[in-house]
Parts: structure tokens; C-alpha cells; sequence
């Protein structure tokens, strides 16, 4: 195995992430909008410290939103390479089919942390964080991350068309976003919605940056983020490329184009 | 024996839950060999192509390209084919360059060797002057060239050609049967193609018919031809019935369709002029003319009793 197609794969997402620079940029106005007009807003119903701290407190929750938008709309690049057809070029090539994946989990996963490092520039330059915590939250980004990119990939192989885009929107991203303690402190919620924080492994990717941002209040511990995002992200990866190089074996990808034929 | 073959099929069947796509296939073809197989749409061939390059696996049977078992080593078997898809493999977002060096790379070629490559590839097509256009300003001719050049970028053993000429006009038709010639004088790889434009399959050495995964035995173009008789006698007629009744003691019987009757004609002695005044009125047109392997393709799958297709 060379390492030549992986990084053509890489090089190919990342790339596009530069030529399309509205996305890029929609992709700091996203957070920038949550900090300031949620950040402000609901910030000005708090009191006293409170008030103050909310913004800061928000830092870690929009840093993991970015990860998460960047990283999962890059693995579903899976699913729209199909649909265009470019996917041929790379399952014809000599090379296991799970490599694709993979390859496409490393570009998400890049593409999310440069998303992410743009974005604590900004927060830098607007002074809600020291260089100090910026510089920590660059290994817990990395984990989390990875985890979108996994929780991507986990979509990506058992989404049939591009068509089903709004329903992951609304299905996935953003409860995963919601019931993540990424705007709220975890504890304070009822019962019910606890649980299911609890079994998101976002939830853990915001948590460990929390953890990295002094005086903000964290859910658990640093070694259960850890050990979750690592645990989750492993074994969320190895069924995507199971349910990859099984699938492009048998039918999806090619029943369609029998079937239009028909 | 197999490894002598570049390739050999035994008993190889895809089902698609009820559906047969290709029904126990033996195919032997050697090295060197451009080989057709024929069919309408839907009859099985790019599933058999998709079976031979490890892109859907057999529900039974076996196949090896070059001496290797394809279900053994994918890795290996994608190595030694090239495939252009019936569809573009291309990204349009990209340009002519872009999409040959990622094909590249895929086939893990040193960039360099990947651009002496592309260089070569766009002059036998007559693009070298395009290389950094985007694929969406290229005529529908040319973005198929391109696809062609990715699939033969790593020297392939073999090249599958799906449909390489579907939806494109006469000239690019026979522009990228050009190529198709050039690179197989130059290269020497075995070419096995599918269409359904017959006519142009009367290049290939061999060619092979398949109708809803069934295979019919073919054979060298020229000779099935010959064999199929001298002329096709082509009658309209408002009275099909009677005319067949006086044609069928010389010519057999006719493939009819509504009140066009075909009667394959062995003689090549056969007075025209003489038999068009013996039906007199009777026909509203008459015509005679060479088989092309379009008709041998109908008598081999029409059943000439319902004049219908099997």
C-alpha cells in the first residue's frame, strides 16, 4: 500500500475547500453569528459574572459546532462522489475499497481542523481567549474531529443519495449539536435530554475543550472524554469501512445504474 | 488454459434478487483480442463487465483475467484492467489535468511518469492544447476522450469499454473508435467492449451476442455475415401474408413486422428486377442490399415464426 492515492484523495478535498471560498467563509460567519447574536442575547438574560462568562463559556460549544459542520459535510463528499460518478475513478483503482474511506475520513478530519484553527484566530482577535488556551484546545479539536469525521463517515455509507441531505440535517447535525452541552451546562438538564447527552459522543468532543478553557464548567472527566471519542470514533470507522467495501462489492452503487436502465 | 487467456469466464451468474442479469457465461478470450459483446440495453452487459473488474462481485462462477482469479486478489485485478464506465468517471469541477493526475495518483504513478503519460495520452486524442480547460467547457466527444485516457493512464492488460460511444454524434463516434485502434496498434492490450451500436463492432475480431443475460455464441463479424446469406431482402406490403406465402419455397421465412417483411437471401444469383415485376403492385417498396452484422444480430435473436424477438 502506497500512500500516494491517500493523498490524492486529501489533496483533492482540501483544495476544494480553498477554491470554495464562500464556503469557507460561510463557515466563520456560522459561529461568529451563534457567539455574538446567541452569545449576546441569551448572555443578557444572565446575571452579574454570569453575563461576562457566557461568552467565553460559548467558545468551546462553537468551536466544536465548526468541527462538526466541517467535518461531517466532508465525509458526506462519500456520498456525493457517487452521485456524480467520480467515486469510479477511485473504486476502480488498485487499491482496498476501504481506503477510500479512510482517505475521505483523513481529508474531513483536515479540513475541520483548518476550519477550526481560522476560527480561534478570529476568537483571538476578538479577545475572548489568551494564545495560551487557544494553543490547548488544538489537541482536543483534533479528537473531536475525528469523531465527526467518524460520525460523517457512519452516515455517509448508509446514506443512498445525496437527496436525503435535509433529512441529515435536521436528524443528525443538529441534535447531535443541540444535546452536546455545546450551549448549555449538561447537569442542568431534565432527565430525559441528560440521557441522551450522555450517549452522544459529540458530547465528549465538547466537554474535552471545555476542559481546555479555564473556569468553565465541565460534565466529565478528562479521561472518559478521551477514552470515548477514541472508543467511539475506532469503532465507528472500522463499520464504515466494512459497510463500504461490502456495499461497493454487492449492488448500491451499480443497481442504480441497472436499474435506470430497465 | 487459463493463464494463456486474458479472459476466461466459467459459469458466471449475477442475480439481483429475482432478477437474472447474467445467466452462467463461459467466455474464453485471448490475449490481444478486441472482442464484442452485443446486446440491447439492459441485457447484462455492464454487469458482466462490473463482475470481470471486481466492481460488483458474481452470485456464482468464476472468472480470470490474465491467469488471476478475479475474487482472489481485487487489488490485483484492478491493477491489470481498465474500465471506462458507461457514465463519466470525470469531475466536472476540475480540469482536463487535475482529473488524469488524481486518476493517477490513484494508480499510484510517480508524477513524472504520470505526466509523460497524460502528455502522450492528450496528443493521441488531440487535446494536449486543453489540458488546464475545465471538463464542463469540453464538447461531449472530448470529455469521453478524457475518460478514455484515464482508464488506459496505467497501461492496462486489458480495457473494458462500456458504451464508449453512446450519445455522441457520428464524427466523435468515429473519432473515438480512432483512438480505440491507435491505442491498441500501440499498446497491444486485449480490448473487450459493449455496445449496441453493431455496426461498429464489425472492427473486432470477435464478437459475442447477449440478450437478458443469455449468451449466443458468435464469432469473427465477417463471417458471421457471410454465413447469414448474400443479400437482405427488405418488402413493404399491405399484404404480408400472401407475399410471404410466395416468397417462403425460395428465400425461407421472412423476420416480419407489421408489413415489413426481411428475407434473408443465400443465392447471389437472384434476379431482382425480374421478382420486382413478378410482385408487380402487390409491394409498395422493395429494396435489396449487403447483411451487416445488425442482421445477423436480428436472425439471431428474432424467431422468424412470430417475427417477434425472442
Amino acid at each position: 500500500m502506497s500512500w500516494r492515492p491517500v493523498k490524492a484523495v486529501v489533496g483533492r478535498e482540501v483544495s476544494k475547500l480553498f477554491q470554495q471560498r464562500a464556503r469557507l467563509i460561510s463557515s466563520m460567519v456560522r459561529p461568529l453569528i451563534w457567539l455574538l447574536v446567541i452569545g449576546s442575547g441569551v448572555g443578557s438574560m444572565l446575571q452579574g459574572p454570569q453575563q461576562e462568562g457566557y461568552l467565553t463559556f460559548l467558545v468551546p460549544g462553537i468551536l466544536a459546532m465548526t468541527l462538526l459542520f466541517a467535518a461531517l459535510l466532508s465525509a458526506l463528499t462519500l456520498v456525493y462522489d457517487k452521485e456524480f460518478g467520480v467515486m469510479r475513478m477511485m473504486m476502480i483503482a488498485p487499491i482496498a475499497h476501504y481506503w477510500i474511506v479512510l482517505s475521505k475520513l483523513i481529508a474531513a478530519t483536515l479540513t475541520a481542523m483548518v476550519q477550526a484553527i481560522l476560527l480561534l484566530l478570529l476568537v483571538l482577535a476578538m479577545g475572548l481567549i489568551s494564545v495560551k488556551i487557544a494553543l490547548n484546545l488544538l489537541l482536543p479539536a483534533l479528537l473531536t474531529a475525528i469523531c465527526c469525521a467518524a460520525i460523517g463517515g457512519l452516515i455517509a455509507v448508509y446514506s443512498k443519495s445525496i437527496d436525503n441531505f435535509a433529512v441529515i440535517m435536521n436528524f443528525f447535525i443538529f441534535p447531535v449539536f443541540f444535546l452536546s452541552g455545546a450551549l448549555y451546562p449538561v447537569n442542568q438538564l431534565p432527565d430525559y435530554l441528560h440521557y441522551i447527552v450522555v450517549v452522544n459522543p459529540f458530547s465528549y468532543g465538547v466537554d474535552l475543550l471545555k476542559h481546555a478553557v479555564p473556569n468553565v464548567s465541565t460534565d466529565f472527566s478528562v479521561m472518559t472524554d478521551v477514552a470515548v471519542l477514541i472508543g467511539f470514533s475506532t469503532v465507528a470507522i472500522l463499520i464504515a469501512c466494512w459497510q463500504f467495501s461490502r456495499e461497493s462489492i454487492h449492488e448500491p452503487l451499480f443497481q442504480q445504474a441497472t436499474s435506470q436502465k430497465k | 488454459m487459463a493463464n494463456t487467456l486474458a479472459i476466461k469466464t466459467e459459469g458466471l451468474t449475477k442475480q439481483y434478487g429475482q432478477a437474472l442479469a447474467v445467466n452462467k457465461l463461459d467466455l474464453e478470450i485471448e490475449s490481444g483480442q478486441f472482442y464484442g459483446l452485443l446486446g440491447p440495453n439492459g441485457a447484462g452487459k455492464s454487469t458482466t463487465i462490473h463482475m470481470l473488474t471486481t466492481m460488483t462481485a458474481a452470485t456464482s462462477g468464476n472468472a480470470w483475467i490474465a491467469g488471476q482469479q478475479v475474487s482472489a486478489d481485487p487489488v490485483a485485478i484492478r491493477r491489470a484492467v481498465g474500465l471506462v464506465f458507461q457514465d463519466s468517471a470525470l469531475d466536472r469541477t476540475m480540469s482536463i489535468d487535475e482529473n488524469l493526475q488524481f486518476a493517477a495518483a490513484m494508480y499510484n504513478l510517480a508524477p513524472d511518469e504520470a505526466n509523460k503519460r497524460i502528455d502522450e495520452l492528450l496528443s493521441v486524442f488531440g487535446l494536449q492544447d486543453k489540458r488546464k480547460r475545465k471538463l464542463v467547457s469540453l464538447s461531449g466527444g472530448q470529455r469521453r476522450a478524457v475518460d478514455i485516457a484515464r482508464g488506459v493512464l496505467h497501461k492496462p492488460k486489458v480495457l473494458f469499454l462500456d458504451e464508449p460511444t453512446i450519445g455522441l454524434d457520428l464524427p466523435n463516434r468515429r473519432s473515438i473508435w480512432r483512438f480505440v485502434e491507435q491505442l491498441r496498434r500501440e499498446e497491444g492490450m486485449t480490448v473487450f467492449l459493449t455496445t449496441h451500436y453493431l455496426e461498429e463492432a464489425e472492427a473486432c475480431d470477435h464478437v459475442d451476442f447477449i440478450q437478458k443475460g443469455q449468451l449466443e455464441q458468435g464469432g469473427v463479424p465477417e463471417a458471421l455475415i457471410k454465413q447469414l446469406g448474400a443479400y437482405i431482402l427488405e418488402i413493404t406490403t399491405s399484404n404480408p401474408v400472401n407475399i410471404t406465402k410466395q416468397l417462403m419455397p425460395q428465400f425461407g421465412t421472412p423476420i416480419r413486422e407489421d408489413e415489413d417483411l426481411s428475407f434473408k437471401v443465400s443465392a447471389d444469383d437472384v434476379d431482382f428486377y425480374q421478382l420486382q415485376q413478378t410482385l408487380g403492385d402487390a409491394v409498395s417498396s422493395m429494396q435489396w442490399r449487403k447483411p451487416n452484422l445488425n442482421d445477423v444480430y436480428l436472425w439471431t435473436f428474432c424467431d422468424p415464426e412470430q417475427g417477434s424477438m425472442k
